[in-house]
């Protein structure tokens, strides 16, 4: 057995060993030309893909959706619409991430062309005439990527529903434990000692921001699951704005912070209340929360270039420009401090993020010439 | 507020039961409170205790809180059904109120809405007679 082994190994001493977690796949070799696809064949077949092959771009385009390729080697010179503008035409039709990777085979191996090719969203070429050893490595290089790429995107779906039951799961308990919290606290149940009524402000608080994280974890995995659907309705931005703040003022009294909000005019617009609310509310919280004590936050809705916008301006240290990246990204959490020993998950800008994009707007934050800083959300006015 | 009748309290879970009950007792004067743990259980109780009030989870494991809705209502056309939610999904709140929910909780909701939820429902669904008249 050992002989026979040796042998085959010998027999094809320039092939890079075939890889046995690639057999089955399945590759799409499109060229007009008869006797490239029959080299290409003998090539392939021995690798235990499975093949199919078309004559042209159209015929490519007909044959992708029914073979389902997992890989596409794409002559450039076609009849008909030439390679990178099939290639072009898969990844419109069956999605950037989603179609299979496709390798160009030109006789044009000039720089101009590679790069066109890998400007049309190839992900490699092979020059002809095509080597054997050349086409199998790369082949198998991108088969595996193509494969861990699917992993990736499986694991990821399996992330976010894992962080979404388990948000899910922990919600109401938590609820229960915050709202209990609060009934001990209450006189009518009997009185607490000062340690006892320590110990259960500590329980309350707690429960109270694990339920905040929570929340905010449920968010990014609906929205990161592509789930995040918009109500949207007739809603006054400038009437939302001024609700949002009289609520956050209550919380702000306590840090003995004011919100002020310029009076506006009505600003109809369409959109998911309840989430931009959720916006609102996260900008006008940020604010208090890194603004000094004593603090008087700005708060203005306004309109102009078929666009609506409100900003709050803060009192806060500000963004330091060499932390402005992470800002609006998940768990991007910057060196600033709340400055009433708030707590903080990085993920509430990156939310708020989300919600505008889907509302086809805007959020940015500029700093203020002395202190503070600037966050404003636009969003368009349809015509 | 001021409000006797009896209330049916539906949740798979012992600590949602307790502080919701807790609500209840500390809302309104006299509630009777009447619990149970599962859909099958709770049409069951409907059926025999007669309930002026159920408070019914939406999420529930052997029946839901929608078809337990759904039975309800049939049996019973002028039942007073609050759902309890924890979920965001508005799709099953909206479904709920179409079987003719009167309305729903949150239930990650601060207390004191809640309070205010249940108040503002039995005053809409009994009138004012049973509404702070003894204040």
């Amino acid at each position: 057995m050992v002989g026979v082994a040796a042998q085959a190994v010998l027999a094809t001493p320039a092939m890079p060993p075939s890889d046995q977690s690639l057999r089955g796949c399945k590759i799409l070799i499109v060229d007009d030309d008869r006797l490239n696809v029959r080299v290409l064949q003998g090539i392939l077949a021995p690798e235990g893909f499975t093949l199919a092959d078309a004559g042209s771009g159209e015929g490519a385009l007909d044959l992708y959706a029914e073979f389902q390729p997992d890989l596409v080697l794409l002559d450039v010179e076609l009849p008909g619409i030439n390679g990178f503008d099939t290639c072009r035409e898969l990844r419109r039709l069956h999605g950037e991430e989603e179609t299979a990777p496709v390798i160009f085979i030109t006789a044009r191996a000039e720089s101009d062309d590679v790069v066109e090719g890998l400007t049309a969203g190839g992900v490699d070429y092979l020059p002809k005439p095509v080597r054997a050893r050349e086409a199998l490595a790369r082949i198998h290089t991108h088969l595996h990527n193509r494969i861990l790429m699917e992993q990736l995107s499986r694991a990821n779906a399996a992330k976010n529903r894992f962080l979404g039951m388990a948000a899910h799961d922990l919600r109401t308990p938590l609820a229960s434990i915050r709202g209990l919290a609060e009934f001990l606290q209450d006189p009518a149940l009997g009185p607490l000692n000062p340690s006892q009524r320590d110990l259960v402000e500590t329980i309350h608080d707690t429960s109270r921001s694990m339920l905040h994280l929570v929340n905010e974890l449920l968010d990014v995995a609906t929205i990161e699951a592509g789930e995040l659907k918009l109500q949207p309705g007739p809603c006054d931005l400038g009437k939302l704005v001024e609700k949002s703040v009289y609520l956050a003022n209550i919380d702000a009294a306590r840090k003995d912070t004011r919100i002020v909000v310029e009076p506006a005019d009505a600003t109809s617009l369409t959109l998911d209340e309840a989430r931009m609310k959720q916006v609102v509310d996260n900008l006008l919280s940020n604010a208090v929360k890194y603004s000094p004590p004593g603090a008087t936050i700005m708060v203005r809705v306004g309109r102009d270039n078929g666009t609506c916008s409100f900003s709050v301006i803060d009192q806060g240290p500000g963004i330091p420009d060499r932390e402005r990246h992470k800002l609006f990204k998940d768990f991007g959490r910057l060196s600033v401090q709340p400055t009433g020993g708030e707590k903080a998950t990085g993920l509430g800008l990156a939310i708020c993020r989300k919600i505008v994009e889907a509302h086809h707007g805007a959020i940015t934050a500029e700093n203020l010439p002395v202190r503070g800083c600037e966050f404003r959300v636009t969003l368009p006015i349809p015509a | 507020m001021n409000f006797d009748g009896t209330i049916l309290l539906v949740d798979d879970e012992a600590h949602v039961r307790k502080y919701i009950g807790l609500i209840l007792t500390s809302t309104l004067t006299a509630p009777r409170i009447i619990e149970g743990s599962d859909g099958i259980e709770a049409m069951e109780t409907y059926k025999s205790a007669n309930p002026d009030v159920v408070l019914l989870d939406v999420n529930m494991p052997q029946q839901g809180g929608i078809e337990t809705l759904r039975q309800i209502r049939a049996h019973d056309p002028d039942a007073v059904v609050i759902m309890l939610s924890s979920l965001t999904n508005r799709q099953t709140v909206e479904e709920a109120l179409q079987l003719g929910a009167v309305s729903y909780i949150r239930k990650d909701t601060p207390k004191d809405e809640i309070a205010a939820i249940i108040r503002q429902t039995l005053a809409e669904c009994f009138g004012d007679a049973r509404q702070d008249d003894g204040a």
